[in-house]
């Protein structure tokens, strides 16, 4: 999820207090917070259920806008050269060689933007998008 | 019936050749022998693009005014070798830039045979005749003298199948391995693949005029690791790597479609090379090794999650190519790293080059040695 801060709480220990008193688990993927603007934290934020749906509350108590977010997997396919080194990593089968043309295909909506393909393309024409739902 | 270079050159100028690709030919061997396969075709033309980290080339900058002997050079912040002539460098496709291990040798080959400009810096002690000691400037395929491709060691006679029986994914140069035999890489184009169609070395050797990186190429030399005793199956196969080729092109007529950057996690970086290599049907022998199909080919499954890579199993490169293996009663996802539909689109090249009479066959000046093996590095 990203949460959006308004610039008068960026200098509250938000994060810090959502780990310490909702005991969730915060994983910070992006961060863009400037002392007195408004800021930006991409994370994921796992746990018992109850302290995350706490940890929400408190997050609408400091007035922090929160927009769940998706990722997703991007693909430059048009400078793809068709070797198969991403559909071998690839397991729930979005990335495919076609075996009569010999070439890939991508099925986005199979995909679980696990990252596996990010590392194995060798020419790294895979990157994660993350685009709020 | 047999055919010289000379007669099959002779219909190629008048537009008579018959010329077929590896895959057609393989096809056409269903129902015809070779002997009739010999008398209809002429030509057959064979293709690879994979990556081959063995590649490289040589640049000749120009001389600058004042002159400098380059000796420590960077081409876009990635050391290249200058320990030949005052300007003349050779760039190794797997060399790292120091900061960047995601780019390296091969992607200022690309740059450079793309037209864009890559930045020189050199330096020097500077001596007597060549007195400038530092230059900072950039290069392109337009104001440099020359760039000759010349790879040591590219198109393997078949090379493993790479899996990883470990619990941890392993990256390696045969892409990424997923943990438990999660996945098999393969990288030979099969029936399609130059050396896999001529095992004994008949027609290819040296001065074979290929197809190399978009533009016309010579087989300079045997490549090195090159290996001629290996055990062969029961089509005359090798089954494991073993005939390899050194080539040699002008990279400045080459293009990116064929030469390509390559960046394989955690390993480092490689290129992939586009190569084509048109095979006479001099004879019924030579027409029976180019109707060799995926089924007749096989090669070894390695652990490469073991460091000396142990062979867990065989298979052919049709199982391979229909998308899954079975290794130790487990089906396995395979994936080939070299590019088929690559392959097929320079073998189609080729065909139409050799058909309209651009493309004349050449004898090789010198045929390979046979009864090679490999020596290994000893630690004393």
């Amino acid at each position: 999820m990203v949460l959006r801060f308004p610039a008068d709480t960026v200098n509250e220990p938000i994060t810090y207090t959502l780990i310490k008193e909702y005991d969730v688990l915060i994983n910070i993927l992006n961060a863009d917070i400037t002392h007195g603007k408004e800021g930006n934290l991409l994370i994921e934020m796992a746990g018992n259920e109850n302290n995350v749906n706490e940890a929400l509350v408190y997050l609408e108590s400091k007035e922090v806008e929160i927009s769940p977010v998706v990722k997703t997997i991007l693909f430059r396919e048009d400078l793809c050269i068709h070797c198969g080194a991403c559909s071998s990593v690839c397991f729930p089968g979005a990335l495919n060689m076609e075996s009569r043309t010999g070439l890939l295909q991508f099925s986005p909506e199979k995909c679980v933007a696990c990252e596996l393909c990010i590392k194995a393309c060798p020419l790294r024409l895979f990157e994660l998008n993350f685009g709020v739902n | 019936m047999k055919k010289s270079y000379q007669e099959i050159n002779e219909k190629i100028k008048r537009g008579e050749a018959v010329v077929l690709t590896a895959e057609e030919v393989s096809e056409m061997g269903r129902t015809m022998s070779p002997a009739e396969v010999a008398g209809k075709v002429d030509v057959v033309t064979t293709a690879t693009f994979g990556p081959m980290c063995s590649s490289g080339m040589f640049i000749n900058t120009g001389h600058a005014n004042p002159p400098i002997r380059m000796e420590k050079v960077t081409l876009n912040g990635v050391p290249v070798f200058s320990g030949i002539a005052a300007v003349d460098l050779y760039i190794g496709a797997t060399e790292n830039h120091p900061e960047d291990p995601a780019y390296g040798g091969a992607h200022v080959i690309e740059d450079l045979i793309s037209g864009k400009d890559v930045e020189l810096v050199a330096h020097a002690k500077g001596t007597d005749c060549y007195p400038l000691k530092h230059i900072h400037t950039t290069i392109n395929r337009d104001n440099i003298n020359e760039m000759v491709m010349f790879n040591p060691r590219n198109a393997y006679q078949n090379y493993p199948v790479a899996v990883n029986t470990t619990n941890r994914i392993k990256y390696t140069y045969m892409g990424s391995l997923l943990p438990r035999l999660g996945n098999a890489n393969y990288s030979t184009s099969g029936e399609l693949s130059p050396l896999l169609n001529d095992p004994e070395l008949r027609t290819i050797g040296m001065g074979t005029r290929i197809f190399l990186g978009g533009t016309t190429g010579y087989v300079g030399w045997y490549g090195t690791q090159f290996k001629t005793n290996p055990e062969l199956n029961e089509h005359g196969v090798p089954v494991s790597n073993a005939a390899t080729l050194a080539l040699i092109g002008d990279a400045s007529m080459m293009s990116n479609s064929f030469i390509k950057a390559a960046y394989y996690e955690k390993y480092g970086v490689s290129v992939f090379v586009g190569i084509g290599i048109p095979i006479p049907l001099l004879d019924e022998e030579m027409a029976a090794r180019v109707m060799i199909r995926n089924e007749q080919i096989t090669t070894r499954i390695l652990d490469y999650g073991d460091p000396e890579h142990p062979e867990l199993g065989r298979t052919t490169y049709d199982k391979l190519m229909s998308g899954e293996i079975e290794l130790n009663q487990k089906k396995i996802k395979t994936a080939s790293l070299s590019s088929i539909y690559k392959a097929r689109e320079i073998a189609e090249i080729l065909k139409n080059l050799v058909k309209e009479g651009s493309f004349l066959l050449s004898e090789p000046v010198e045929m390979f040695p046979r009864g090679k093996g490999l020596k290994s590095l000893e630690i004393r």
